[in-house]
């Protein structure tokens, strides 16, 4: 399924809100260019009071509800609704992240419809650390090919 | 004499799955490497009400 207007969606309530979020997990890797498919979309973000409200503000503007699964084991907040196909996750841990700050300078600004809207991609070296770290079978199943797309993508930059 | 022919040729013949696998990933790699970023968007896969997923 082509997530086209949902993630556009997500992006202009973002970028409506002003919630600095880098997008990491299976959906980044495949803006990256690696040939993987995903149920969810996951955006890592600064764990603070403003921004926990700045994504109850994006909820509200998607017609969603945001809550946290596992509560109070888990640290992120889950968007779900009707409207979108797919939930939406933020993050304030992720395995192999330090820092968001870290994260966010070695991301990249995709840009989609001539400008109209953007995302922050992880890059896929970070994408591989944490999946690397995470460990968990469906992560590690997925490395080979994110290796692999890496290693085109370095042989392709010459 | 005839076990270890049937062997040499089990071993050549997933030789030469493993290599068409790998050049079949590589190609599909590059294919992706070469979309554009909206073209890109296809990767959701919807939970099925049954169970199990489709993109």
């Amino acid at each position: 399924m082509n997530a086209h207007p949902y993630l556009r969606a997500v992006a202009r309530a973002l970028a409506k809100e002003r919630l600095e979020a880098v997008m990491i997990g299976n959906a980044a890797a495949a803006l990256q260019g690696a040939p993987v498919t995903t149920q969810d979309v996951d955006f890592f973000v600064r764990d603070t009071p403003r921004n926990r409200a700045k994504i109850k503000a994006i909820a509200d503007d998607l017609g969603a509800r945001a809550w946290q699964p596992y509560y109070p084991a888990s640290k992120m907040l889950q968007l779900q609704s009707d409207t979108l196909p797919m939930p939406v996750e933020f993050v304030f841990v992720a395995h192999g992240i330090r820092s968001f700050e870290g994260l966010r300078s070695r991301a990249v600004e995709m840009t989609f419809d001539d400008g109209d809207w953007s995302v922050l991609v992880a890059s896929l070296p970070d994408i591989i650390k944490s999946k690397r770290s995470a460990g968990r079978p469906k992560d590690q199943a997925v490395l080979p090919v994110l290796e692999a797309t890496l290693a085109q993508k370095e042989k392709m930059r010459g | 004499m005839a076990e270890r022919g049937r062997r040499k040729r089990r071993s050549a013949e997933l030789r030469a799955l493993r290599i068409a696998s790998d050049r079949a990933e590589a190609e599909m790699i590059r294919r992706h490497l070469e979309m554009t970023p909206e073209q890109r968007l296809d990767f959701l896969r919807v939970k099925l009400p049954g169970g199990g997923s489709a993109l």
